[in-house]
């Protein structure tokens, strides 16, 4: 069975729909509700994680890069270690922009139109209603810049997907039927290859997250259990660095062999810190 | 002692055949390896096979098309794709013609075999892998 991801510009609308989804497919859910056990995993403030799905990196913020490119590990981690279970509906956790390539994952984005019930929401904020278009619209661009700045991809382009729903056209109901029929298709469905690709970005999540924890600049990928990890470090730092990122991610249950590419890093040399 | 599974494997390497039948006859399929599409068409149209695996990328012939061939010839026939240049967007066209499994190369003939045992039990002729031995 299928893995079925959504995504909207509304996270009201997103859940009602995922939810109707599950329902009718009697699928497991995944959604915000495991940034508890991920923070219980990690060691994580809860409030950081959801604060790393929301906004980009800032000092200002008391979000610095490196940390937030962390958390997002510890959140991607997870989440693919949950996809690997199947017939899943998942939302809320930013999965359609870092589940790619995977043919059995139906990628489904939901434009929830006058489903926003704008005056609902001034009434709820205690503002306008032109304050509640604004303050919607910002909202809606931040998250188009956070979608780029976290994984180079823009959340807005329909080509993203595989299923685009104008919930201002379609009800909320028939775009639950119009999920599931889809779903249904062929191409959707689970095959060796594709339930390799996703163990393989699972086990790769995995070593990202623990790498991330204590350098930065990391790009990891898998194959079987082999796991590639590119870096950036000095020449003074390089051999250290490749030692800890061994000792780190072979210590990883399902990694049996680490092999690491070192890139330059000119701006690391005059710094103490070698990762 | 029942009837050993026909197996058509289809690879315009020769290793793979090469490597991959001994692994198949231990799980008492009978196998018939070759390495070019039109020989291996001309064979499907004289003999029903139980499960035809193939490459994709071949000069005469692509997998695909001898999918096409096989299904028209004989609707019962399992097809599995092997492949060295898999992506999604392949294996959701392989998927949504009908194939019945898809893997990429480079893989462990282990791999294969659990792919064929899904097969034989989908056809209805099970085999038990653990009576390999390797």
């Amino acid at each position: 069975m299928s893995i079925i991801i959504i995504s909207s510009d509304s996270e009201e609308i997103e859940e009602i729909i995922a939810e109707k989804v599950a329902v009718a497919m009697d699928y497991n859910r995944l959604g915000s509700q495991i940034l508890t056990d991920v923070a219980a995993n990690y060691q994580i403030d809860p409030v950081k994680l959801s604060e790393a799905l929301e906004t980009t990196p800032s000092v200002f913020k008391n979000m610095p890069s490196r940390h937030w490119r962390h958390y997002l590990s510890c959140i991607e981690a997870e989440v693919f270690d949950r996809l690997l279970k199947d017939n899943i509906v998942c939302w809320g956790l930013s999965a359609h922009l870092f589940v790619t390539g995977i043919s059995h994952v139906m990628k489904v984005r939901l434009l929830s139109g006058g489903g926003r019930n704008i005056g609902k929401i001034a009434e709820q904020k205690g503002i306008t209603v032109g304050r509640a278009e604004k303050l919607i619209a910002d909202e809606l661009r931040q998250h188009k810049k956070w979608s780029l700045t976290a994984y180079n991809l823009d959340e807005t382009d329909p080509s993203q997907y595989d299923l685009v729903i104008n919930l201002e056209q379609i009800d909320p109901t028939e775009a639950a039927i119009t999920i599931t029929n889809a779903v249904e298709y062929r191409k959707f469905q689970p095959m060796t290859y594709s339930i390799k690709c996703l163990s393989n970005l699972a086990l790769a999540a995995k070593v990202n997250a623990r790498l991330l924890e204590s350098m930065v600049n990391i790009k990891v990928q898998a194959r079987d259990s082999s796991v590639v990890v590119l870096t950036k470090a000095s020449n003074r730092q390089k051999r250290k660095k490749i030692a800890a990122i061994k000792e780190l991610a072979g210590d990883i249950e399902g990694v049996s062999y680490v092999e690491v590419h070192v890139k330059k890093n000119i701006l690391t040399d005059a710094t103490e810190n070698p990762y | 002692m029942s009837k050993p599974l026909e197996v058509l494997l289809l690879d315009d390497e020769p290793i793979v055949g090469r490597r991959l039948k001994p692994a198949l006859d231990k799980i008492g399929c009978h196998v018939e390896i070759f390495e070019s599409p039109i020989e291996a068409v001309a064979r499907i149209d004289q003999k029903e096979f139980d499960i035809v695996v193939t490459d994709i990328r071949m000069e005469e012939m692509n997998g695909l098309q001898v999918f096409e061939h096989v299904k028209k010839k004989w609707p019962r026939t399992k097809v599995i794709i092997i492949t060295g240049y898999a992506k999604m967007d392949l294996a959701r066209e392989a998927m949504e013609k009908g194939i019945f499994d898809f893997i990429a190369k480079p893989f462990r003939p282990d791999d294969l075999r659990q792919i064929i045992a899904r097969a034989a039990q989908a056809l209805g002729t099970p085999i038990d892998l653990s009576l390999i031995k390797d």
